[in-house]
């Protein structure tokens, strides 16, 4: 008998990967909630489901169907706190309360340096980090939760960390930062991150458990954007400077967030506007953070993904599109 | 942290594990090796963040022939990043045959192989930001790299070596950061060590003086010292420190100082190339990394020791620029931008014979008859090294004559009256200035003499090229601007006989159990290579060594209980920074 895993948020980068994964298992079988319609024949052997994750009852009756639950919700601040306590709310009033797979993030560390591990402080002062902080304390009202706190993920599908690098390499707007790309860059490859939650679900003793994820070595920023720039052939990789970087994030940063605002608004695609790069990242890819990642790998018995097979995979993946969307 | 001595207390006391003299790029390098150790360090800099004319006269010192070497407060720096603030970014490592016994190049011999520096070396090209570990173009280039003539192919000389080049990185700019930031490394500015101090029975030093230039005194006591200081400043230091060694430290048999070798370097000849223009590449290539790479003519190994000669390296190079004759509307560009030209760069460059009027006008000229030319060039300067981040390394010039110099660049012997020494002028703090007597001998002469034979011999035989120079005129072009600037080597050589070497092959110095060096100073021979990347690789492997020995240490401490108050097995327990 399969375990019946509820993924929400489903329809995103994580998500997605998760319900694949568990649909290829011979342990589980997923049902994908989604916020988004999806257009899908009868040759589509995944249940769906389509509600806002943030409605209690919508998600009352989603887990009656289900065994465990794994929470992928990404979004605004507002859906990833008001997402949490509605599905603990939820899990709680169960007959028999599921397990529950809560995808967190570094962020809840805030602007800290040096080895961090799973019981530091959380102390994330923007709204990303105080509703990732939100939703965890939550979970700890849950007595069935495990909380994964992964660093940067990236894999294909990626928009972020993959996709929207890729295009800045591509254009020379990233690549050797020099010292402002000397961060530590806890890069966690997807597949790697969907197998830890598999384990979360599969192995005994994790209910209650909290996470780091990141692969054990990480690379610097530099070496990520250096090796990737590589691997996707956006050579010779360009050097730059903070001069640069202070323009990129502090001046043209707001009005090109802005124009992509009024694009949207207006139901345009802003797809050819040069994408915002905002100080934050500045401020990321200089923060010599390092997650403690020393009871993921002991726990959850991870094998990690090499990083030149994670960007290989990536890199493929980005010219996969890039041809898509071409043709 | 990053502190300043003149805001610490009068006779107080800096405490670490390890204390390290001199950041610059052995220093900063090393002690980037213990963030996040544990280990405590002290990272000892007479300057401050900026060029301090009152610390770099510290530098000044006398040499015995001005024609020979530049003043020794030239070419080096005496502040945080030490003298990467100026460097030019050549990046190339030791070939094997450097570190083998020669018959033929007297005292040679390194007490190692290159295989114990090459887990070190590509660290060290990162810390130089030089890219991949990758020398050869065949193996940098996934289709080989353009040649540099094509179809020249010689027995005695490859051209597929590469010299790769850093940003060039300052080693202060770049790192300090990092080091601000680091909870167990304490940079400590304008503290300048003056002398070092042993244990009475002189096995040891038990602790460094330290002056700031305001006035103040302090000590620095730690398990292990380094001597990170530049290849002069290391022998200074050594001969200055006679309290309990008579004649200064690990110079029991006179070697401090002495061995003393730069690069034998010049520029002759003029090269007809007897192909079209695009035949010739004697310019940059950017490797995918992004790092500019250049190719040179290199004395094959085995030739070397058939011809029993030094080893040497050729590029190929525009005319003199002093010589209007050139016709160059670029090289005379430069020549009228002398003024503002850096005086390091602008000496073997440009020269420092007083041109006439005559001359000046007709370099002129060459400017106004050709102002496209001269024009690009300056946007491309402006460009490519002005306002870039990674700088386009050097002035290329392609002759559409197909005519070139050659620029040449080798090792030089080990030599004991080749010295550097303690002077009577005294310098602001009371410590005695350098007074540096370089010499070359006659095998220095016969190795670029016949390495140029060669080559004139190779570009005839092959029939790629004419090269007409003078053999007669070999040793004035050699020493036309004396000993190359900043190459300050083998001062403190490495080996294991004390009595013609300063250091062990763990750079720790004869005799005394916790002082180490760190530098140039330690080659026991010079190579043909810039040595900074190598310095970088020596620091990195001494960084291994001393976490190494502190790791014991402690292990040691916690099997026998805590040090004994005498002090003996570890006299100084780490302690917290100022």
């Amino acid at each position: 008998m399969t375990v019946r895993v509820l993924v929400l948020g489903a329809d995103g980068f994580i998500g997605s990967h998760l319900v694949g994964s568990l649909a290829a298992s011979d342990w589980a079988s997923p049902i994908a909630c989604g916020h988004r319609a999806r257009a899908g024949g009868g040759a589509d052997p995944i249940a769906r489901l389509q509600f806002d994750a943030t409605n209690e009852s919508a998600l009352y009756q989603a887990l009656q169907t289900a065994d465990a639950v794994v929470n992928c919700i990404a979004g605004s601040a507002r859906t990833i706190a008001d997402g949490a306590r509605a599905l603990v709310a939820a899990a709680a009033r169960q007959s028999r309360p599921p397990p529950l797979v809560h995808l967190s993030s570094m962020a809840v560390y805030g602007n800290v340096t040096g080895l961090v591990a799973e019981s530091a402080p959380l102390r994330g002062e923007d709204a990303y980090a105080q509703a990732k902080i939100a939703a965890e304390a939550n979970c700890g009202h849950y007595s069935r939760a495990i909380v994964l706190r992964p660093g940067i993920v990236y894999g294909p599908r990626s928009r972020q960390w993959t996709e929207r690098v890729a295009r800045w390499l591509l254009a020379h707007r990233l690549g050797d930062l020099g010292a402002a790309g000397d961060g530590c860059c806890n890069l966690v490859y997807v597949a790697d991150l969907v197998t830890a939650i598999a384990q979360c679900l599969h192995l005994p003793g994790m209910v209650g458990q909290v996470f780091n994820l990141a692969m054990p070595q990480p690379p610097t920023w530099n070496e990520y954007f250096v090796g990737f720039a590589r691997t996707l052939g956006a050579v010779p990789v360009a050097r730059i400077g903070r001069r640069r970087l202070k323009l990129e994030t502090k001046l043209l940063a707001p009005p090109l967030k802005v124009a992509e605002i009024l694009c949207r608004k207006a139901g345009m695609s802003a797809l050819r506007l040069p994408e915002a790069m905002p100080p934050s990242l500045l401020r990321l890819w200089q923060q010599d953070i390092r997650l403690d990642v020393t009871r993921a790998g002991q726990l959850l018995q991870l094998r990690w993904t090499a990083l030149d097979d994670g960007l290989r995979q990536a890199a493929r993946w980005c010219n996969q599109r890039a041809d898509a969307l071409n043709s | 942290m990053i502190l300043d001595a003149n805001n610490l207390p009068d006779d107080g006391t800096l405490r670490a594990d390890v204390c390290i003299v001199g950041a610059g790029a052995a220093g900063i390098s090393m002690a980037l090796q213990f963030l996040g150790s544990g280990i405590e360090v002290l990272l000892l800099e007479s300057g401050a963040l900026r060029e301090e004319p009152d610390t770099q006269a510290l530098y000044a010192g006398a040499v015995a022939d001005e024609r020979l070497h530049s003043p020794p407060d030239r070419y080096r720096q005496r502040r945080f990043g030490g003298t990467t603030t100026i460097w030019g970014g050549r990046c190339t490592p030791l070939d094997p045959i450097d570190f083998e016994a020669r018959d033929y190049v007297p005292h040679s011999g390194w007490p190692f192989a290159r295989e114990a520096l090459l887990p070190y070396y590509p660290q060290a090209n990162q810390l130089c930001e030089a890219g991949d570990f990758s020398y050869t173009a065949a193996a940098t280039f996934r289709d080989g790299g353009r040649p540099m003539i094509e179809g020249f192919e010689s027995a005695y000389f490859s051209s597929d070596t590469l010299e790769r080049f850093s940003c060039p990185t300052d080693f202060g700019a770049r790192y300090g950061q990092r080091l601000r930031s680091a909870s167990n490394i304490s940079v400590v500015m304008h503290a300048n060590v003056t002398a070092i101090r042993l244990l009475p029975a002189g096995d040891r030093v038990a602790a460094l003086d330290v002056r700031t230039l305001g006035g103040k005194r302090l000590q620095a006591h730690a398990a292990h010292f380094v001597l990170a200081a530049g290849g002069l400043e290391v022998a200074r230091l050594l001969l200055a420190s006679r309290d309990v060694q008579a004649h200064g430290l690990g110079n029991q048999h006179d070697v401090v100082g002495r061995y003393y070798m730069c690069h034998l370097a010049g520029t002759i000849g003029a090269l007809k190339i007897l192909k079209s223009p695009g035949a010739v590449h004697h310019g940059y290539e950017i490797s995918e990394e992004g790092i500019y790479c250049r190719r040179r003519l290199a004395l094959r190994p085995e030739a070397q020791r058939a011809q029993r000669l030094g080893n040497f390296i050729a590029r190929l190079h525009h005319p003199r620029v002093t010589d209007p004759a050139h016709h160059s509307s670029v090289l005379s560009l430069l020549y009228l931008a002398k003024p503002l030209i850096p005086y390091e760069y602008a000496r073997r460059l440009l020269g420092d014979e007083h041109a006439s009027v005559r001359t000046w006008f007709k370099h002129l000229g060459n400017v106004v008859t050709g102002p496209l030319e001269a024009i690009a060039f300056a946007w491309h300067m402006l460009r490519d090294r002005k306002l870039a981040q990674r700088k386009f390394p050097s002035i290329i010039v392609t002759s559409k004559a197909n005519l070139y110099s050659i620029d040449f660049h080798a090792e030089q012997q080990p030599n004991a009256a080749s010295r550097v020494m303690l002077d009577s002028a005294q310098d602001a703090l009371g410590m005695q200035r350098l007074r540096i007597d370089w010499r070359y001998t006659p095998g220095d002469v016969d190795t670029v003499t016949r390495a140029i034979e060669l080559l004139a011999a190779e570009f005839n035989r092959r029939g790629v090229g004419r090269l007409d120079y003078e053999p007669a005129t070999v040793e004035a072009e050699m020493t036309r601007y004396g000993a190359y600037g900043g190459h300050h080597i083998g001062t403190a050589r490495m080996g294991s006989d004390p009595r013609v070497s300063v250091v062990d092959g763990n750079c720790k110095v004869h005799g005394i159990d916790n002082l180490f060096v760190a530098s140039a100073a330690t080659f026991p021979t010079s190579s043909q290579a810039n040595p900074t990347l190598t310095v970088v690789a020596l620091s990195l492997r001494l960084a291994a060594h001393l976490r190494g020995l502190v790791r014991a240490e402690a292990a040691a401490t916690a099997i026998a209980g805590p040090p004994q108050p005498d002090g003996h097995r570890n006299p100084i327990a780490a302690g917290s920074p100022v």
